[in-house]
């Protein structure tokens, strides 16, 4: 039983978006539940990291309503972003963190800024939070100087300081090697069950969706085509989502430029 | 009929578009002035740890040898030629020191030395900020609770003021005396004729001193600017790197002459 249909802490509504008049999200409609794993998934393009973004308010929804917590969020401006990013956490593509700063100046930036820690106390506090994700010891290298597990580790730690009630994870496993794609699953997982964090994952890795998601929405020409557990997505007999689940190059999807 | 339509309307957009960025690089710079007081105005805001010094740094004493080098060639360029030019109609060199150091002072000391700025310097900052949006770390910026404009153009700003005035300073005279050594060399003019200050007023020293500050604070706008409107992977940021080049040793050469029109305007043909 998915902990989603009981309290949708997330709800995006007939949601639309363009890019340059080529429509991305076409009348988008999708909740997500407290506390749960919501795996976001489709082919590359279809607007997964799009439909994230909105909620932080990286981007703007053409039409449409996205709510959070009970509360309207599409419509506010970026002061009022502010509030929502301080429940609402991110880990981007690639991990992003800031090339010119240490690990540990990295994880320290949002407890200054939203916690208001002075420097000093605001490093003692990221030592913690790196030491929450295996990092203990890398407090003062450079992003350029680890591997990209390491980088979203970090990312995540950084992520983890505010506390967040909600995680978006924007292809956390992309690039990385199977261990530690397995590894950032696990900390995704511990999110969930042991701090009750709600996570969107945007991904298109099969093995972690199938390992730690409890719901699926599979999107594709600008909707969700089709939501469930992992194992109905597995079981549906939708002729699409099957061709993506065991990645056909041909049937009846339409992908552009094929 | 419907190709004219299409035409008015694309030299519409395009001068929407042009309205649009120009409001948005005044909202670059009311956003950094209002930075500064959000960093700097208030006890207990979060800075950027040593950035401001960093900058500094960064835009000042790196650019140290490029301005020597280039401004001090600059200056012998122009002396040689001015020699030249006058000891075949004139024949007489000796007022040529006291008009260059005027000159120099009001007008081509900063000037010159902030159009080399504008290319070091604007070239760094929009390559610096343009790969950090297009890499995101623009957004995760926003996502830490900070404002991009706080941290990455404030310190910028404060440094390249700073730093333009400096330079401006030792560009000029850097200038001055390449110039009198090429005059002594070239031409045999006696360094006590030409190193005259006679003609230097300190109107002419607080035009010059504007000029460095002006410059100095439009660079790192302009070339933020660019960097944040950066788009898509590496291209971007060619384009805005580029863009920035451009846009900063373009408003160096318009703020030279508002700024000395304006000069006319209050002390007449004197300056």
């Amino acid at each position: 039983m998915s902990p989603g249909a009981a309290a949708p802490l997330i709800e995006f509504r007939e949601v639309h978006k363009a890019f340059d008049g080529k429509p991305v999200l076409r009348g988008m409609n999708l909740t997500v539940g407290k506390g749960e794993i919501l795996f976001i998934i489709g082919t590359s393009g279809v607007g997964k990291s799009v439909t994230i973004k909105h909620l932080v308010g990286f981007l703007r929804i053409d039409t449409g309503e996205i709510w959070f917590d009970g509360k309207r969020v599409d419509q506010l401006d970026e002061k009022g972003f502010y509030a929502v990013r301080r429940r609402v956490g991110m880990v981007f593509q690639n991990a992003t963190l800031f090339d010119s700063m240490t690990l540990a100046e990295n994880v320290a930036l949002p407890l200054r800024k939203h916690k208001k820690l002075r420097h000093t106390s605001a490093l003692a506090e990221a030592m913690g939070r790196l030491e929450q994700v295996y990092l203990t010891g890398f407090s003062d290298r450079y992003p350029a100087e680890l591997s990209d597990g390491m980088r979203t580790r970090a990312a995540l730690a950084r992520t983890l300081t505010m506390d967040p009630e909600v995680v978006l994870f924007d292809e956390p496993t992309t690039g990385l090697d199977p261990v530690n794609a397995r590894r950032i699953d696990r900390l995704i997982l511990e999110l969930s069950r042991n701090l009750g964090v709600t996570a969107v994952v945007v991904s298109h890795d099969l093995a972690s969706i199938f390992s730690i998601a409890d719901r699926v929405a599979f999107l594709y020409q600008g909707r969700v085509h089709a939501v469930g557990t992992p194992a109905e997505l597995r079981d549906s007999p939708d002729p699409i989502v099957q061709q993506f689940i065991q990645g056909q190059s041909s049937g009846p999807m339409e992908t552009p430029g094929f | 009929m419907n190709y004219l339509v299409d035409r008015i309307a694309g030299v519409g957009a395009y001068a929407l578009g042009v309205l649009r960025a120009a409001f948005e690089l005044w909202m670059v710079f009311v956003g950094t002035i209002a930075g500064i007081w959000r960093l700097y105005g208030r006890r207990g805001a979060t800075r950027p740890p040593g950035a401001l010094v960093e900058q500094m740094h960064v835009i000042g004493n790196r650019s140290l040898l490029f301005i020597v080098v280039t401004v001090g060639f600059i200056g012998m360029v122009m002396i040689y030629q001015a020699c030249l030019q006058f000891s075949r109609s004139v024949g007489d060199l000796s007022q040529i020191g006291v008009q260059f150091a005027r000159l120099i002072v009001s007008d081509l000391g900063p000037t010159l030395t902030s159009m080399m700025l504008a290319t070091r310097v604007g070239a760094g900052i929009a390559a610096e900020i343009g790969s950090m949006k297009v890499t995101e770390q623009v957004d995760a910026l926003r996502m830490s609770g900070v404002l991009p404009i706080d941290y990455l153009l404030v310190p910028r700003f404060l440094a390249s003021i700073v730093m333009t005035m400096v330079l401006s300073i030792l560009g000029a005279a850097i200038m001055y005396g390449a110039g009198g050594l090429t005059a002594y060399l070239s031409f045999g003019v006696n360094p006590r004729v030409f190193y005259d200050l006679a003609m230097v007023e300190p109107r002419h020293l607080g035009l010059g001193l504007l000029k460095a500050f002006c410059y100095g604070a439009a660079i790192p706008i302009v070339s933020g600017f660019c960097g944040l409107r950066a788009r898509g992977s590496s291209e971007g940021v060619g384009w805005a790197t580029t863009a920035a080049v451009v846009g900063s040793s373009f408003a160096v050469i318009a703020l030279d002459f508002m700024l000395s029109v304006g000069a006319l305007w209050l002390f007449g043909g004197d300056v």
